[in-house]
């Protein structure tokens, strides 16, 4: 509770957790590092899937690094790791059941009038 | 302010915050709270609280982008081209740079260090600003292009540099447009007659068959006044398009590719290599224009015949050439109906044969050049929606956070912050960590598609 002003590094301020030099300069740099490779990354082709996954990966660590360092979400209270990952839980739901709804009503689009649609799966009209 | 304001100590004695000791700690504090810690506690779930939201609030537009590109990837595909990577990888080292120095902020203002503090908060501004400027230029830009969204969407030239047929002739130093009365939604010149001309740019297919009867070029490259010049048309499809498959193909008949100068009545060969391989999807292309160098051929009946994606040069903004072009048009020839494809049991389609057998595969990156060449698929307006609409909602995002930090500089300088008191700076730079986060995600998304 008695941190100083000359406590530059200490962990154990007052109030809240200050973040060392350190550790900001190393993901400031990890950062951009990270943003080099994903543009180079793109630039082998793996096949358009897996250029995708690399580049969400990527995207997913950055993402991580700014939350646990820059964000001090690392040495905050649970609780707020509880809020945050809530929303991005209820954010996957929101993609992941439209996706699976309008999945589910492929079948109905006329992409191409003369073609007529294929008969729904597992679906069979009655007269 | 507090009512119990008292004087600031500048923070230097807080070791007692933990107590009533009003005395002692920043007047910013206020009398509803225990203490220091009480206030920041409570700031800080309230910022998370708003954070949360606002995953909650671009998670929609992520559910656009996601069920879009799912159901038409090929969109995405084509037009990401007409994104930059360089801007966009810029524009992400600026924010991820200006995320440091916030957070840096953040760390000068629990230490007390003042200077240092509001050295951090103007670079995060500055580098904002920056942030925003670059996009400035992107958007001008696809303005310029006219790769917009919604019906705006009108674009000069495809992602491939390629020019295109617009709607609505704003296209500088472009030679494809054509003159488009917006109000009365029809083409008002160009190798089009009028009143045949059907530019539903949902329909696809060819929509008009023109036949270019004649070409005047009035004026010449300086400006002077000519008579019945003509001019060479461009004809991406046979130059490079063509080219470019029979390398892939892999077959050295560079002799049974028709050009404009060769192509007669197309010979049955030419006809199937043509089926083999459409110059390219027609699908937005709104007209087909008769190649018309050479009439004394076409008089002779072997003009040849109107291929998708053929582009007339009718005008030249940037070398003053006047060119004017007469044409006639029909209205397409309907289509045939499509066959039931069993009903020719000795050609019946096989599943999983192909119908045409390369030399050799052609890459997932030569398939995209290829597709970038001709005009968007359908929908391609979509992309530019989801992409001025992501973007743009982020960009907002970026000017409030300017206007944040720069209430936080202002108070900065006069000394507000203290160890004990250093609420807004970090919840401002928890706003703009989230608003860096989304930008991690929107540039793979948007400029990295492969």
């Amino acid at each position: 509770m008695s941190a100083s002003a000359e406590h530059h590094d200490d962990p154990g301020h007052g109030i809240a957790h200050v973040a060392t030099i350190k550790t900001l300069l190393a993901t400031g740099t990890t950062l951009l590092f990270l943003t080099l490779l994903t543009v180079l990354a793109t630039r082998v082709d793996f096949g358009a899937n897996i250029n995708l996954a690399v580049a969400m990966v990527i995207a997913v660590t950055k993402a991580t690094l700014v939350v646990l360092f820059f964000m001090h979400l690392r040495y905050d209270r649970l609780f707020h790791t509880v809020v945050f990952v809530s929303a991005l839980c209820a954010a996957s739901l929101f993609v992941g059941f439209t996706l699976m709804d309008t999945s589910q009503y492929q079948h109905t689009n006329i992409w191409d009038p003369s073609v007529p649609p294929p008969a729904p799966v597992g679906w069979h009209p009655t007269g | 302010m507090s009512d119990a304001k008292h004087d600031d100590h500048g923070g230097h004695d807080h070791g007692d915050d933990h107590g009533h000791g009003h005395g002692s700690q920043s007047r910013f504090i206020q009398h509803h709270y225990d203490d220091a810690q009480h206030q920041f506690d409570s700031g800080k779930f309230g910022i998370w609280l708003f954070l949360a939201q606002e995953v909650l609030f671009f998670s929609a537009l992520f559910v656009a982008y996601v069920l879009y590109r799912v159901h038409h990837p090929e969109i995405y595909s084509y037009a990401h081209k007409w994104l930059d990577v360089k801007y966009g990888a810029t524009n992400t080292a600026v924010l991820i740079f200006s995320s440091l120095t916030a957070a840096w902020a953040v760390r000068a203002a629990q230490l007390g260090q003042r200077r240092l503090l509001i050295l951090c908060l103007a670079t995060t501004i500055v580098c904002a600003c920056a942030f925003l400027c670059i996009k400035y230029v992107e958007y001008h830009h696809k303005w310029k292009e006219q790769a917009l969204f919604g019906h705006l969407f009108d674009p000069c030239v495809t992602p491939g540099g390629e020019e295109l047929i617009t709607k609505k002739n704003h296209c500088d130093g472009t030679k494809s447009s054509v003159d488009y009365d917006m109000a009365a939604d029809k083409p008002t010149s160009g190798c089009f007659e009028i009143s045949k001309l059907d530019l539903d740019p949902n329909r696809v297919g060819i929509q008009a068959d023109c036949q270019v009867t004649e070409v005047q070029i009035s004026k010449d490259s300086k400006g002077k006044d000519v008579e019945g010049a003509s001019r060479p048309i461009t004809d991406r499809c046979d130059d490079e398009l063509v080219d470019l498959l029979e390398k892939i193909e892999g077959g050295g008949h560079a002799g049974d590719v028709p050009t404009h100068e060769t192509a007669g009545a197309e010979s049955a060969d030419e006809k199937a290599h043509h089926q083999k391989f459409p110059c390219w999807r027609p699908s937005y292309q709104p007209a087909v224009c008769q190649d018309l160098t050479d009439s004394a051929k076409r008089a002779q009946g072997q003009g040849s015949k109107p291929t998708a994606g053929i582009l007339v040069e009718y005008g030249d903004d940037e070398v003053h050439r006047d060119v004017k072009i007469k044409a006639t048009c029909k209205a397409p020839a309907t289509v045939a109906p499509v066959a039931d494809p069993m009903a020719d049991k000795a050609n019946v389609l096989a599943e999983g044969v192909k119908a045409v057998d390369p030399a050799r595969e052609i890459s997932t990156h030569e398939e995209f050049e290829l597709e970038s060449l001709g005009p968007p698929p359908e929908h391609t307006s979509m992309f530019l929606t989801i992409y001025f609409a992501m973007t743009g909602l982020h960009g907002i995002h970026v000017f409030v956070g300017i206007i944040v930090f720069i209430w936080l500089l202002r108070r900065a300088i006069r000394g507000d912050f203290t160890p004990d008191y250093f609420g807004p700076v970090d919840f401002s730079a928890l706003y703009w960590h989230i608003v860096d986060l989304i930008w991690i995600f929107l540039f793979p998304l948007l400029y990295l598609i492969h």
